[in-house]
């Protein structure tokens, strides 16, 4: 991109963008949430709202929630409590940074792209625990607790399926990874790519609390967890908010490192005339569909099934998919 | 994920069964979903669903069996007996009841449909309305007028099973046009009927008619129940009658040429009626002689075609097979006049009656839709909630009871004029630990403004209290809508 443009203008336009990315994806992404699970479930979803297939439906649910009143229980640790929120969504705006949606379409392209990524997304974290821990309540306690585990528990396998990638691409930069990806897991040796795609898409299932792993918000057993008492404008910036842009992030991330982010499906030459952000926008739209089409589909897991399954089972595949790696590397060759 | 709980003996699967689970998901995201957008798109309710129960106002004999298997005493019956004088010379005086009050209170009605099943004059239907939500409690009973309005909603019962036994009005109307289909036979039939008194009962009001009928010397003579059909049909028309007047009264016609009753305010030709005479069987067995000949003055012919007899004048009487089915199939126009008219209400019919035959809808079930439809199109039905504003100020005023009803804990202090207690028997506990005060339903205005305060007034001057006492305006808003509710149902506040 070899526009001469100002810097500080281009630095006003990236802020912009970035900061516009998370509402659309949770007025898009919410809407697609409602409507995905309605039809899963042979229903209509909402159907008012704006005319057209209720089209409208979050928008007015952001309305809504941001004219309600701004609750804060006198038990609860006002600083910390007002705090949660912003320590929630501002590492989750600061994932989209190094998301290259093209080759040049990427605001930040870190060569430490992949470090920046897993680091930034655990940090949002801390924020529920600190929602959890501070709101005064015990059901926010519980979440609180359980999102602190379950960070603990799947930000591991997380990390050692994302290594592996690393290893295999022999570069940390998000551009340089998609750029190894001549198709899809093309960059992949037989059964490693596979793996590894199907380690990090279970754990990011997890790391967002959506079902079956959301038992840090488990409606029925702990009201909504760490957001128990958040009302209004809060719960939006704590709750949904950070729900869809996590959802549309960890599509974004499994698209860029696994599914050959903004390049063609097949390497076929016709398809290259197809710009690349359509099949990066695309590809992350399908991984969001699955992300969407779990929810319905499986019944929430007990809290120590959850533990067991990370600690038990994707934490060891995890371990044995950095050992295949490395061997493959080593001994056949990597990129 | 591999650590279920189950007991079941599993099978190592590798997560097969999650990815079946998925794949039933995704199939269903294709079907057709089951849907129906309810206040756009209105289901089409089976003919038996519990929606709100109709009254035939003409079958009704007071007999008060429904008010008095009501679980939840909600419906009141009022009435009063009229003397009839003789009919002959010499006759005795026969009393009768009359249907004063009929109301169903909605806020009670279960729905269990009891009063309903208990009917034993076919007087309540069930009817699959359901929209008759009001803004105020009061005015969930319904009187016996706008029960009779529901009466036009009812859907005919639905087909029986195959194989089901033929239920008792089908059979007497299956042998009586068996009988009259045999020219040669019809002259036989009565003299039969004497020697064989269980004949009898399955006729009694039919019986005694035939003899007098035009409709039996038609069938004597041999005349096709359709060809009357056609010629009745044809000389409506020719009246200017309506569609639906010509085609009822054709139906009424071919209905007695079928069964040899006489037509109402017919007076039957000389000669049918000496040859009719002594082929009548005297029937000793059935009380229903005097009330089967009574609904027959010439005033009645006109308007009711279909049902000849109405409560209103004569007796009510069992009535007879054909008419029974009539009752369902026919239900009479109900007694308000359209309110007004917005659409084409022929049109609607004729488009409902299309559509309805086009998705496979039986005849009878078809015609009754767009009959409903019709109905509804006329009096402006179902269009929708009626915004606040626009409805009629509460009106409370409950029509004048000749008598009172036995079971309504009348007040000691002073009994209020017109006023049946709305909360009979579940709410009286409650009441009695306040003052006894006696509780108008309808406080008129002129009581008084201490105990039979006007409703709004009331509102108002709770309002003002509340706000000078500095309660916030939802809080006052509050209490006054309480003050007036209490106004309305005459119990007496908290603390006073």
């Amino acid at each position: 991109m070899d526009l001469v443009i100002n810097p500080w203008l281009l630095l006003l336009v990236k802020v912009i963008v970035i900061l516009s990315v998370l509402p659309l994806a949770a007025l898009v992404g919410g809407y697609a949430e409602h409507k995905v699970m309605a039809h899963l479930q042979h229903r209509l979803g909402p159907m008012y709202p704006g005319g057209w297939h209720g089209w409208a439906t979050t928008l007015a649910d952001a309305v809504k929630f941001l004219l309600k009143e701004d609750l804060v229980p006198d038990a609860a640790d006002k600083r910390v409590f007002g705090l949660a929120p912003a320590v929630i969504m501002v590492p989750i705006v600061m994932i989209y940074l190094v998301i290259p949606v093209d080759r040049n379409l990427v605001v930040e392209n870190l060569d430490i792209g992949l470090f920046y990524l897993l680091a930034i997304s655990s940090v949002s974290s801390i924020g529920v625990l600190m929602a959890g821990l501070s709101s005064g309540n015990k059901y926010s306690l519980i979440g609180g607790l359980r999102s602190a585990a379950q960070l603990i528990a799947y930000e591991l396998p997380i990390v050692l399926a994302a290594a592996s990638v690393a290893m295999l691409a022999g570069t940390l930069s998000l551009v340089g990874i998609v750029d190894k990806q001549h198709w899809m897991f093309a960059l992949w040796p037989p059964g490693i790519g596979l793996v590894a795609f199907l380690i990090f898409t279970l754990s990011a299932v997890a790391e967002m609390s959506r079902p079956p792993f959301d038992m840090p918000v488990a409606e029925s057993e702990i009201i909504a967890g760490p957001f128990t008492e958040y009302s209004g404008m809060r719960y939006i910036f704590s709750h949904m908010f950070p729900e869809m842009g996590h959802l549309v992030a960890f599509a974004a991330i499994a698209t860029t490192l696994f599914l050959g982010g903004y390049q063609p499906v097949v390497p076929w030459a016709p398809l290259a005339v197809v710009p690349g952000f359509v099949w990066f926008l695309a590809k992350t739209a399908v991984m969001v569909f699955v992300f969407l089409w779990v929810r319905p589909t499986f019944p929430r897991l007990r809290e120590d099934q959850l533990q067991a399954f990370a600690w038990k089972v994707l934490i060891p595949a995890g371990l044995g998919l950095i050992l295949a790696t490395g061997a493959w590397v080593v001994y056949v060759g990597g990129a | 994920m591999s650590d279920s709980s189950r007991k079941v003996a599993r099978r190592p699967g590798f997560g097969i069964g999650l990815l079946k689970g998925l794949a039933v998901t995704f199939k269903h995201l294709f079907k057709h979903n089951t849907v129906i957008q309810y206040p756009d798109v209105k289901q089409e309710l089976p003919p038996r669903t519990r929606g709100v129960i109709a009254l035939k106002e003409e079958n009704c004999t007071v007999c008060n069996l429904c008010a008095r298997e009501c679980p939840d005493w909600c419906i009141y019956i009022d009435s009063h007996k009229e003397t009839l004088p003789p009919k002959h010379e010499g006759g005795r005086a026969r009393k009768r009841n009359t249907l004063d009050r009929f109301a169903i209170d909605y806020s009670l009605c279960m729905y269990c449909g009891i009063c309903v099943e208990v009917c034993p004059y076919d007087a309540l239907f069930w009817s699959p309305e359901f929209e008759f939500s009001e803004y105020s409690i009061t005015e969930l009973t319904h009187e016996k007028e706008k029960l009779s309005d529901w009466m036009a909603t009812v859907l005919p019962p639905p087909e029986l099973d195959t194989g089901a036994a033929m239920p008792d009005e089908e059979r007497v109307l299956a042998a009586a046009a068996a009988r009259s289909g045999d020219p040669a036979a019809a002259p036989e039939q009565p003299t039969a009927a004497p020697e064989q008194p269980t004949a009898a009962p399955e006729q009694p009001t039919a019986a005694p008619a035939a003899s007098t009928s035009r409709g039996a010397a038609l069938a004597a003579s041999g005349q096709d129940p359709d060809a009357v059909y056609e010629r009745v049909l044809a000389e409506e028309t020719a009246k200017g009658s309506s569609d639906r007047v010509a085609t009822a009264r054709a139906k009424a016609a071919r209905m007695r040429a079928i069964k040899g009753t006489a037509a109402p305010g017919i007076t039957p030709p000389p000669s049918a009626q000496t040859s009719g005479e002594e082929a009548t069987p005297p029937p000793s067995a059935s009380p229903a002689t005097p009330a089967a000949t009574a609904p027959k003055p010439s005033s009645a012919a006109p308007e009711q075609p279909v049902t000849p007899v109405r409560a209103r004048e004569g007796f009510p009487v069992p009535p007879d097979p054909g008419s029974l089915v009539a009752n369902v199939r026919i239900p009479a126009p109900g007694p308000n006049p359209p309110l007004q008219v917005t659409e084409d209400a022929q049109a609607v019919y004729d488009k409902v009656l299309a559509e309805q035959l086009r998705r496979g809808a039986s005849p009878g079930v078809a015609e009754a839709r767009a009959r409903v439809a019709r109905l509804k199109a006329e009096q402006g039905i179902g269009r929708g909630p009626v915004a606040y504003d626009e409805q009629p100020p509460l009106e409370l005023s409950v029509p004048a009871t000749t008598s009172e009803p036995e079971r309504q804990p009348a007040p000691e202090s002073q009994p209020p004029p017109e006023a049946p207690a709305r909360n009979p028997e579940p709410s009286t506990p409650a009441r009695a630990e306040m003052p006894a005060t006696p509780a108008p339903l309808a406080p008129a205005p002129a009581l008084g403004p201490v105990e039979g305060e006007d409703p709004d007034a009331a509102y108002e001057r709770v309002l003002a209290q509340e706000i000078a006492k500095g309660s916030s305006e939802r809080v006052a808003t509050a209490r006054a809508k309480a003050a007036r509710m209490r106004a309305i149902k005459g119990t007496r506040g908290p603390g006073g």
